[in-house]
């Protein structure tokens, strides 16, 4: 007969040093994954866990040479072993229940999370430390004080890091950080169809145009709101900043843009000789554009997106568009052309914004306005 | 206990500025007025997402209260379940107090918690919008539903925010924060300039 073999604990010695080590790397990198799996039952830091820090698989988990040299990393080393927090640590890893996390630690890697731009780790970390929405207050007093300074980009940088510690408390099944979704907020500002060219974003009056881009930049209204009261000019400021803030290759897609504006003028240009030649009001650009281009009309989301997407629809170039230039959403709009749909370039000719932006100079055609019939 | 260890603990009679012991028709009188309030509140002003969302959940708010303060089974089961919890959130603030092992309590709380918000805020406002007399005095309906149910579970989460607030610390040791050193970190991440 068998008998089940008696199951025996296992026990292996765990070196203080790699453990401390793997600790350091995680809280000076801001990585909030890392720290907390070193936590976790099958952990390589837990005396009785099978696992080994000397298995390739875990080579993830610890500094190399160019990490341990790093300040930051030598910090986060004093702090993990700092004596109640190396003791508690030892503590914990030893428990056979869920760890409590050090509060040390996880402040100190929220904090190197926001240096680092790792704003959703930080948040998570903060909301667990329970000082998220005070650590918010002062990312935004700060800000707001620095645009009182006229100091616009580090305004900003406030309100990208105190939005990007925002949570998502209508999150299902729990709430979540309050991630820049550019693609699904993208598709959102499109959700309708333009009844009529004027209807769409960019052609909007400038506070208009205004109060609904810097919400779409700063992940909301109650956040845009808070700019709501301040001069025309710095709220163009601000909107400038936060484009380039949001999208570091920005001059990237304004090459791109205004090939394609140039695209859309040559149609227009054709379409007013056409008319004044032909007399026929009934050309519209839709027309125009087909009849150049003929079946395939993508030529111009192709454009603005600097490839082609295969049987690419609008909704796929937008969400494209929308993750590598955010602000790119902003300036472009739903068009039937035949049986396809497409996105086009469209601005103000009027608007101060697109200047501002560096889209298009203060003198340089207006193609795509209200004026042009679809 | 003062009134401040009962928030997050949504209380009806507040929302109608009547104490526990009002009767059916003083429930019913105040609700009304209040709906009315909203109502003429809401048709006076331009409707913007904001304000959407904030009208929803006071009308949602107004709806719940009736439905279940109007009844004494549903009343009773209601009050009796806030005031237990509220008792278990000390008993469980002072064990850890005490530095007595919390983890049986904390598992209880942390589950009666949940079933009472997920009762009497979410499930109490969409079952307050079906309900005939509500619907009446709040013409509330399918797209009101639809519009609402993330902006109840939004509310249901921020008066969990608020009881945690109060509650030990479990995942996490106690953090010790000094927020004169908060303020010069912020500070000193903005002067370093944007990532």
């Amino acid at each position: 007969m068998f008998r089940r073999a008696k199951k025996t604990a296992i026990t292996k010695i765990v070196d203080d040093t790699t453990v401390a080590h793997a600790l350091a790397k995680a809280v000076s990198e801001g990585d909030f994954v890392n720290f907390r799996l070193l936590f976790q039952p099958f952990s390589p830091a837990r005396p009785d866990s099978s696992e080994l820090f000397d298995d390739e698989k875990y080579a993830y988990l610890l500094p190399d040479p160019d990490t341990e040299s790093d300040g930051e990393f030598k910090k986060a080393v004093a702090a993990v072993r700092d004596a109640p927090v190396w003791a508690h640590v030892q503590r914990e890893l030893s428990e056979r229940r869920p760890a409590q996390l050090p509060s040390e630690l996880v402040l100190l890697l929220a904090d190197n999370a926001v240096r680092l731009g790792k704003y959703t780790i930080a948040a998570q970390a903060y909301e667990l430390l329970r000082i998220r929405r005070r650590m918010q207050d002062e990312f935004f007093a700060l800000a707001d004080k620095a645009l009182d300074e006229g100091k616009t980009a580090r305004g900003v940088h406030g309100y990208i890091v105190a939005t990007g510690l925002d949570y998502n408390y209508a999150a299902f099944p729990e709430p979540l950080p309050l991630v820049p979704d550019w693609q699904t907020r993208a598709l959102i500002v499109h959700g309708e169809y333009p009844v009529s060219p004027e209807n769409c974003l960019p052609l909007q009056p400038t506070e208009v145009f205004l109060r609904n881009a810097l919400a779409y930049l700063l992940l909301g209204a109650s956040s845009a709101a808070r700019l709501e009261s301040r001069p025309l000019e710095v709220r163009l400021a601000v909107l400038a900043e936060l484009v380039k803030q949001r999208d570091p290759e920005w001059r990237e897609f304004v090459g791109r843009y205004r090939e394609a504006c140039k695209l859309m003028h040559d149609y227009e240009t054709r379409i007013q000789h056409a008319v004044a030649a032909r007399g026929d009001s009934r050309i519209s650009l839709a027309r125009e554009i087909e009849e150049v281009l003929g079946a395939d009309p993508r030529e111009i989301p192709a454009t603005l997106l600097g490839r082609t997407i295969e049987d690419g629809e609008w909704w796929q170039y937008l969400k494209e568009l929308a993750f590598e230039h955010p602000a790119a959403a902003l300036f472009v709009s739903r068009q039937i052309i035949g049986d396809a749909e497409i996105i086009v370039p469209r601005y103000r000719g009027d608007s101060p914004v697109t200047p501002a932006v560096g889209l298009l100079p203060a003198t340089a055609f207006q193609p795509a306005g209200s004026s042009i019939d679809v | 206990m003062s009134r401040d260890d009962e928030s997050g603990y949504v209380d009806y009679f507040k929302v109608l500025e009547l104490d526990e012991t009002a009767k059916p028709g003083e429930i019913r009188k105040s609700y009304r007025t209040k709906m009315k309030e909203l109502v003429s509140e809401i048709a006076a002003v331009e409707i913007t997402e904001e304000r959407r969302n904030k009208f929803l959940l006071e009308m949602a708010t107004l709806n719940a209260a009736l439905f279940l303060l109007r009844e004494s089974d549903l009343r009773d089961a209601y009050w009796n379940d806030r005031k237990d919890l509220i008792v278990l959130e000390h008993q469980w603030r002072a064990a850890a107090e005490a530095g007595e092992n919390t983890n049986e309590l904390r598992k209880t709380f942390d589950g009666r918690v949940r079933d009472f918000l997920s009762r009497y805020v979410e499930d109490a406002m969409l079952a307050g919008g079906r309900d005939k007399e509500c619907v009446e005095a709040s013409h509330w309906d399918a797209a009101h539903e639809r519009h609402a149910s993330g902006i109840l579970r939004q509310c249901r989460h921020e008066f969990f925010q608020q009881i945690l607030e109060r509650l030990p610390y479990a995942d996490v040791t106690k953090p010790s924060i000094d927020w004169t050193e908060r303020a010069r970190f912020a500070s000193g991440v903005l002067a370093e300039g944007a990532v």
